[in-house]
């Protein structure tokens, strides 16, 4: 890359110096890009109003030596999410996607793969901007970023004997009744899907045949559909421990921005109700 | 030849201060080993002063040598308008408009998720418990318009609308002496938006 033209998101900006910035945006040709913004916290007139969170951004970058870290030279602002800064839920879970993005992002790839991670973002936060987020878009925004990051958990299928979880869940539940056939599926977080055939003793993380369903109608949903897919009581619970979990399988720590978002989804007298479904999929893990 | 450990170890303590790399202590260093006893002596007694002398308003939490500060006690302000800033610096630029007669609150920074700084992070409470003291009608919410700023704005509105306190935000517009042709289309549309009638 000698000099890049391309479209970029905000995901982390550090100041470094006197006047710079450090930046890891997110672009459609590069994925995750570290560039140095020299002068940024000085210059008025070279990035006005433009280096900012929520702010859709066509940037051009230069690498004067192969060594160096690129530097940003001009960004024009396209869009700008204001519905995102004007609403906490928004803007916790905005948050919450540019860190996660941040952590998790390639720094290269195919050019297929880098477009649709790009596109994602973008959608989302096109997405967060109209709508006032709750726990289950939360919960699907979360899973159609591990898709687009190439993460996507399996949920059609055991993953170990490769039966359709249909006929798990019927397998399971023959002679036994509706709850056991929910016993009879589980989780496998490290494998990533639904195992019908475990160990005895194997710890799995409790999940209906209803709930994975919804999950994969949740993938092929495109972003601005995915308001109209209710999830809701049990469901909401199971998909939000095995998804959360998913998640902090794959980034490795709690993201900072996470406390944030769990205080805004969950205000008091509305949202115990997370809480609470989040506490009943626990102890049904530890059953499990 | 090895640096004197005295001089290294000034180095490492100016290296510390933000925006100071390794040459600008080294060079600092060579300054002050070069400069008259009474430059360095001042300069340690000032350093050592201010960190004994200043402490924190106990109403608007600025930082000032008294408790209360000066602005708080002043009884020609208008108590019932209260201007919310992000930090001190940015109450000493409200306060050189020369426009503004009620009294401050500093926050203590703004709400940056991704920072890992929250509502717990920030004196929120204590605005909170300020507004719902009985003294206030209006609260101006001046933190910085960027989107850190605006959201904390929003928050603090949520979290003081049960008051029933008038809520301001700060307006948005071109700045004095800015071109229209440089600015970006955001600040133009939003200074079209907040247009005033020519009186």
């Amino acid at each position: 890359m000698k000099t890049l033209h391309t479209e970029a998101l905000l995901l982390r900006s550090v100041d470094v110096g006197e006047s710079d910035r450090i930046l890891h945006l997110l672009t459609p040709r590069t994925g995750r890009l570290t560039v140095v913004a020299k002068g940024a916290r000085r210059s008025k007139k070279r990035f006005p109003g433009t280096l900012d969170f929520f702010n859709h951004l066509r940037v051009q970058v230069e690498r004067r030596r192969p060594t160096s870290m690129p530097q940003l030279q001009l960004a024009r602002l396209e869009r700008t999410f204001d519905g995102i800064r004007r609403e906490s839920r928004r803007f916790a879970l905005g948050c919450y996607l540019l860190e996660l993005l941040d952590r998790l992002s390639p720094e290269g790839g195919r050019a297929g793969d880098l477009k649709a991670l790009f596109d994602f973002a973008l959608g989302s936060l096109t997405l967060l901007d109209e709508t006032r987020p709750d726990a289950a878009l939360r919960t699907l925004l979360e899973l159609q970023a591990l898709d687009a990051l190439g993460l996507r958990p399996e949920l059609g299928r055991c993953v170990r004997c490769g039966t359709p979880i249909g006929a798990a869940r019927s397998r399971g539940s023959s002679g036994s009744g509706g709850q056991s056939s929910a016993a009879a599926l589980g989780f496998h977080i490290a494998d990533g899907g639904p195992v019908c055939c475990a160990e005895p003793g194997e710890m799995l993380l409790p999940v209906h045949a209803g709930t994975l369903r919804a999950l994969e109608g949740g993938l092929r949903l495109g972003l601005p559909q995915l308001g109209r897919l209710s999830l809701g009581g049990q469901a909401l619970a199971e998909a939000r421990a095995l998804v959360g979990r998913f998640l902090r399988f794959h980034v490795g720590i709690e993201l900072r921005s996470e406390a944030f978002l769990e205080e805004r989804l969950t205000p008091a007298g509305a949202g115990g109700r997370l809480a609470h479904r989040d506490s009943n999929a626990d102890s049904n893990a530890r059953r499990a | 030849m090895k640096t004197p450990p005295p001089i290294e170890r000034l180095v490492a303590n100016l290296k510390r201060l933000p925006g100071i790399g390794e040459k600008s202590a080294t060079r600092l260093a060579f300054f002050l080993l070069s400069a008259p006893d009474t430059l360095v002596t001042e300069l340690a007694d000032a350093m050592t002063r201010m960190k004994q002398e200043i402490v924190l308003c106990s109403e608007c939490f600025d930082l000032t040598e008294v408790s209360p500060c000066s602005l708080c006690q002043d009884e020609r302000r208008d108590p019932a308008l209260l201007c919310v800033v992000e930090e001190p610096a940015d109450r000493a630029a409200v306060e050189r408009t020369g426009g503004w007669r009620g009294r401050y609150f500093v926050l203590g920074g703004a709400l940056s998720p991704i920072d890992g700084i929250g509502p717990e992070n920030l004196r929120i409470a204590e605005l909170e418990a300020r507004a719902r003291s009985g003294t206030l009608k209006e609260v101006v919410l001046a933190t910085n318009p960027n989107a850190e700023g605006d959201a904390t704005a929003h928050y603090i509105a949520e979290r003081l609308r049960p008051t029933g306190l008038r809520l301001t935000r700060i307006a948005y517009g071109m700045p004095m002496g800015g071109d229209l042709e440089y600015a970006d289309h955001v600040t133009v549309g939003r200074s079209l938006k907040n247009r005033q009638e020519l009186s």
